[in-house]
């Protein structure tokens, strides 16, 4: 199946003074047009090193192999302008914090206006979609215009980065934690948000460590353990019954399930295990899982997991 | 103590303290210092209208005369009349201020932007330089440079040259290190990730976020400016000894203060202190008002 965007044994890692930190391995992806992709994991999982390489915004210490395409164009080759582009008009990124995200010295209008005019949209068009699409989103060009980010609550400056992300009518959006540190009223609003942008027949990629979140999105899922997809397929089947023993622990740790955390903590991404990183905190690990690493073995209605419990079937 | 009673009457006083502190949302000081600074500077430029006296004409009958009723300020040794003199004087003064500021803030602006754009070993270069240069007691390097180039700049010419090649080092830092800090903000990184090339990112986002800075930092050092012309032209080195500057007036004084002149030196450096203060009123106020954050909240 060829996608929209396909990542295909991407992997990272960061030079630094203790050694290299393989933030991410071997990932493999593909989302199609309109479709949902969770990326799931805790912190340090490498999510957010996933979006950010396929927009190439990692620091100059990284060392990245593999393939990231879009439509079938390699993205990471490309020449600073090629990448200006594709960042501008092709893929969105909504970033983590909207607070910080926007210049705080400069009215938002001017901002919006330069997102939009980036886009290849001239002035009055620019101004008329922009003014067309915070509607939508429940905003006043004009109000919003004239303020300054701090102006703004919570809710509206996530509105705003989401406006600036989709005024271009970019192919795949990306949404960087887009819950982090709001409240359950805003998670809400937030994932209806996200959900209308995935109708707009973008590919929407969220990265998130906020599991209720990614419940109520639905979509596709892919769990990240130690800098690997340890499972991945559609959400509502890995809310039902996980199939990686990591996924099933995580649910398990969740306040209203049995709020029993995972003992043990995940292994040094400067150290990471030649066998399942995750064996030595997994309640079912035999001695096949300190040995060699699992393959994503097939399990079921497209569902895919990294143990060899699969493995065995 | 009625802690009471007393708090009721400091509380409404203090309201209509609070109140007659601010004019229109500025503060009172502020007010002032704009009105004695406008006053100043609208008197400097129409010096010739408002004093039609050469303010260079000797007038050997009227010698150190008090102030009285023709002569505002009183006159000097030669029966110059020191208003005159005054006018002029903060007017040359002013100037050479604003515009050694100027060369200062452009020559500070682009060492402290090329720093923080080149990076690396550029980087490292230039604020060595800088440092070096801020190091060395920089009334040393005014003199010197006063001296040095007195005879192909003029005076005043030498004098804004002699301010603007010292006053730049802690100008470069302020703007390197600004620079640096909005370098690593998020919405930097958001604006990258949107698609912003070098050009956009620096005219978009760096320039506006100096700019407080580099103004500031500018009008912070008019007064040093106005202090170093005065030095200059005390010691000699500064403006030819026949202009009416600040610094001019205060040199001559000092003969004129032994036989019992107090007014000639008393209304220059009364000028000269008013002029600097009220410089440095404004610009601390400008600090907090250019803050977006602090100037939307006076507004909401």
């Amino acid at each position: 199946m060829t996608g929209l965007l396909e990542v295909e044994d991407l992997s990272v890692g960061f030079r630094t003074e203790r050694g290299v930190v393989q933030a991410l391995s071997e990932a493999n992806l593909t989302v199609a047009a309109g479709d949902l992709l969770l990326v799931v994991g805790e912190s340090g999982s490498g999510k957010t090193v996933l979006a950010h390489s396929l927009l190439s915004l990692l620091p100059r210490n990284v060392n990245v192999t593999g393939y990231v395409r879009l439509r079938g164009q390699d993205l990471l080759g490309l020449s600073p302008r090629e990448l200006r582009h594709v960042r501008s008009r092709r893929m969105a990124l909504i970033p983590q914090s909207p607070a910080s995200s926007l210049n705080p010295v400069r009215k938002l209008g001017g901002q919006l206006l330069e997102a939009a005019r980036a886009r290849g949209l001239s002035e009055p068009a620019a101004r008329a979609r922009l003014a067309e699409l915070l509607c939508e989103l429940g905003l006043d060009f004009e109000f919003v215009g004239g303020r300054y980010i701090h102006q703004l609550s919570g809710g509206m400056q996530q509105r705003i980065v989401n406006a600036m992300a989709l005024v271009g009518e970019p192919d795949v959006v990306i949404a960087d934690e887009p819950t982090s540190g709001l409240d359950t009223a805003l998670v809400d609003t937030t994932a209806a948000q996200l959900l209308s942008i995935s109708a707009r027949g973008a590919a929407l990629l969220v990265i998130t460590h906020d599991l209720r979140l990614a419940e109520r999105l639905g979509g596709r899922l892919a769990l990240l353990y130690a800098s690997r997809i340890v499972e991945i397929g559609p959400t509502k089947l890995f809310f039902k019954a996980p199939s990686h023993p990591y996924g099933r622990e995580l649910l398990r740790a969740l306040p209203e399930r049995e709020g029993k955390s995972i003992p043990g903590l995940s292994p040094e991404l400067t150290a990471l295990p030649g066998h399942c990183a995750f064996a030595d905190r997994c309640p079912d690990s035999f001695d096949r899982c300190v040995e060699s690493l699992p393959d994503l073995y097939p399990v079921r209605d497209g569902v895919a997991a990294r143990c060899f419990v699969h493995a065995e079937r | 103590m009625s802690s009471i009673a007393t708090g009721v009457r400091a509380g409404s006083g203090q309201t209509y303290r609070r109140l007659s502190r601010f004019v229109g949302g500025v503060p009172r000081s502020v007010v002032l210092a704009g009105g004695v600074l406008l006053a100043l500077v609208v008197v400097a430029i129409a010096a010739d209208l408002l004093r039609p006296i050469d303010e260079t004409r000797v007038d050997l009958d009227s010698i150190l005369l008090a102030p009285s009723g023709q002569h505002l300020m009183g006159t000097d040794e030669v029966g110059r009349d020191l208003l005159t003199r005054v006018i002029h004087g903060a007017r040359v003064s002013l100037t050479i201020g604003f515009f050694g500021a100027l060369l200062a803030a452009a020559v500070g602006g682009a060492i402290g932007l090329l720093a923080g754009t080149l990076g690396g070993r550029a980087d490292t270069a230039l604020m060595r330089v800088t440092d070096a240069a801020a190091s060395q007691s920089h009334f040393f390097f005014v003199l010197l440079i006063a001296v040095l180039f007195r005879p192909a700049l003029g005076g005043s010419g030498a004098v804004m040259f002699a301010v603007g090649l010292t006053h730049w080092p802690s100008l470069a830092r302020i703007v390197r290190g600004e620079l640096l800090s909005v370098r690593e903000r998020p919405f930097v990184a958001a604006a990258i990730g949107g698609g912003a090339g070098r050009a956009r990112l620096a005219r978009r986002h760096y320039v506006p976020h100096l700019l407080p800075a580099i103004g500031l930092a500018f009008v912070l050092t008019i007064p040093h400016a106005i202090y170093h012309e005065a030095a200059l032209s005390f010691l000699g080195v500064g403006l030819e000894p026949h202009k009416a500057s600040l610094g001019n007036l205060l040199a001559d004084s000092q003969q004129a203060l032994l036989i019992g002149g107090w007014w000639v030196s008393l209304f220059p450096g009364l000028m000269l202190v008013v002029a600097a203060m009220t410089i440095g009123t404004l610009a601390e106020y400008g600090r907090e008002r250019l803050h977006p954050r602090w100037r939307s909240e006076l507004e909401l």
